[in-house]
């Protein structure tokens, strides 16, 4: 198995030889990146390796310089972030981008709130009623108990409005989640559930990526690690195989590459 | 050990005691805020009922409906525009501007069917100048409106040369002055326009998103929520109101006015502020707004009928707003804090 899932042989995601500078900065230089549907990929390295380049790249909010992308084994591009929703892919970002104000479904289904039948409907009335029953029945599915959907998020923990900011991504991104840093400022308890829906997102087929510092995080949940270093990306790690030494010192660049797994 | 025990006891049993009285606070500045611009409507009704020598008279009752209409038709635009943590000051500007176009078209002659959709029209497109503007990014919003302020005042003291333009409208005149159901038609044009801006916002989806870009914009981006078009829409719906409000005080006057509208935006904003509305965004609603329009008017109207200086209700609508947007604050530092 080698940590790679059987199910689907062509990545959801791929990139070949992707580069991008910023200036005189090599963000990114020459790097290949793959993520299958179903599995929940680690993707790790120092601060400045370029993860968030990557993912950014991969979300449509920042262009490559050259280098392919390939959805479903097809060359495309996201220019915007929405062409990148469009096709499936939902990022949940560090500095949560719920609308604190608005109440539990009202985020959930933010910018896709469904429209009521008929007549209204085409007067653009949603419906949250409908909304109401859905965003209860989702979060039951991710089991996240919440006491009130109609209060408004900011009135929640911190732990409670990252869930429901992975809930959404989860819910929407079918085929693609990147989690940046989604248990950063989380408590013990409270990252476990974020790993929980990982993985039960994974085993619906959604392809996850998880960008982490927390070694123990990424190991817990992940089926496969991908490393980057300054800018390069140096190996692809099994969390049942590699220990975590093997794989800070892979950070680090105590040890300069492997290339067992390279693609 | 003990000491330390003991007093990780106390100190645990002074904070719960703490987040107790917190939110017995909160419950007060909520309730404060909830009665308060109701509860202050009422015992203002009971007390220039008894005081105010003519307050309840039919004549009476309906001059002030009939005067809420034109600050509470630019209240409802402004309303739109601060929910998205905006401010439009061009409305008193826009009003004037809209008032004076419909004086001289009318007075050239043009119908009343023609007139009304053309200054309609140049509301709109104010109001679009204003968003696109806006939306960027780079340009503040007080800034912005404050240029188009000066910029609609002096266009209109231009066009109308500066002085009352005369005008013969009889139909547009009249109605102005009539009633229907024994309720000014001017309150009539309020109540409608109430209506329908307040189903937008609370029902439809883009008015959702009004609040949702009021609260947060840059998520709402990222939710797909094309923000800009948002922008340009709450400052469209605000310049096409003030236009409204424009041809009515002309239609109510039975002239133009190039000083229509000096220092209107100023009570459009206090009105939707005191109804609820936050300068940082994401609250406010047109009732809420309705009831702020209607404090100040009933407070006004009383203060006159009992010979006090107009000046006056001017002090206290000021003392009120300060008053409500600290009890709103209030309520905001302690509903995070618990």
């Amino acid at each position: 198995m080698n940590g790679k899932p059987a199910t689907s042989p062509i990545p959801v995601l791929q990139t070949t030889a992707i580069s991008k500078r910023y200036g005189s900065v090599v963000a990114l230089d020459s790097v290949d990146f793959e993520v299958y549907p179903g599995e929940v990929l680690g993707l790790i390295g120092d601060n400045g390796a370029g993860k968030s380049t990557l993912t950014k790249i991969l979300a449509g909010a920042v262009t490559a310089d050259s280098g392919s992308i390939f959805y479903k084994g097809r060359p495309c591009s996201f220019v915007t972030p929405r062409d990148a929703m469009r096709a499936g892919i939902e990022s949940v970002y560090q500095d949560l981008s719920l609308a604190p104000d608005l109440d539990v479904s009202a985020n959930l289904f933010l910018g896709r709130e469904p429209l009521r039948k008929g007549f209204w409907g085409m007067l653009d009335f949603y419906d949250p009623a409908d909304m109401r029953a859905r965003c209860a029945e989702h979060l039951g599915d991710f089991g996240l108990k919440l006491e009130k959907l109609d209060q408004p998020v900011d009135s929640l923990s911190g732990g409670q409005r990252q869930a429901i900011a992975v809930a959404r991504a989860v819910l929407w991104g079918r085929e693609v989640v990147i989690m940046d840093e989604p248990t950063a400022a989380l408590g013990i308890t409270q990252s476990a559930l974020v790993l929980a829906l990982m993985r039960r997102a994974a085993g619906s087929g959604t392809a996850v990526i998880f960008v982490s510092h927390n070694l123990p995080h990424i190991f817990e949940a992940c089926d496969r690690i991908v490393v980057l270093r300054q800018s390069k990306r140096v190996g692809t790690l099994d969390p049942k195989r590699a220990s975590m030494d093997e794989t800070v010192s892979l950070m680090t660049g105590a040890t300069p590459k492997l290339g067992g797994d390279q693609p | 050990m003990d000491t330390l025990g003991a007093r990780a006891v106390r100190s645990a049993a002074g904070s719960a005691r703490d987040e107790q009285r917190n939110r017995r606070r909160l419950l007060v500045w909520t309730l404060v805020l909830r009665v308060g611009l109701v509860g202050i409507i009422v015992v203002l009704l009971v007390f220039f009922s008894v005081a105010a020598p003519g307050f309840l008279s039919a004549q009476n009752l309906q001059n002030n409906l009939r005067q809420m209409a034109v600050v509470g038709i630019l209240a409802i635009g402004e309303t739109f525009v601060i929910i998205t943590a905006g401010i439009d000051l061009s409305v008193g500007s826009m009003l004037g501007l809209g008032g004076i176009l419909a004086a001289l078209a009318l007075s050239a002659g043009w119908s009343v069917a023609l007139v009304i959709p053309i200054v309609l029209a140049a509301g709109v497109v104010v109001g679009w100048i204003n968003g696109w503007l806006i939306k960027g990014g780079a340009l503040p919003p007080f800034i912005v409106t404050l240029g188009m302020l000066g910029i609609l005042r002096g266009l209109t003291q231009i066009v109308g040369n500066g002085q009352q333009v005369a005008f013969s409208a009889p139909s547009l005149v009249a109605f102005a002055s009539d009633k229907f159901l024994g309720i000014p038609n001017l309150f009539w044009v309020l109540l409608i326009v109430g209506i329908l801006a307040g189903t937008f916002l609370r029902f439809t989806r883009r008015g959702r998103y009004i609040y949702a870009v009021g609260s947060n914009m840059e998520g709402s981006r990222r939710a797909g929520i094309n923000v800009g078009a948002t922008i340009v829409t709450v400052y469209v719906l605000s310049g096409l109101l003030a236009a409204l409000a424009g041809i009515l005080i002309t239609a109510r006057q039975a002239q133009g006015d190039p000083n229509a509208g000096t220092g209107y935006e100023l009570d459009a904003i206090a009105a939707a502020v005191l109804g609820g509305a936050s300068l940082f965004g994401a609250r406010g609603t047109i009732l809420g707004t309705f009831l702020g329009v209607l404090l100040v008017q009933i407070m006004t109207n009383g203060l006159n009928l009992m010979n006090f200086d107009p000046q006056v209700a001017r002090m206290l609508e000021g003392a009120l707003l300060i008053a409500f947007v600290f009890a709103d604050q209030q309520r905001k530092r302690l509903a995070s804090s618990t």
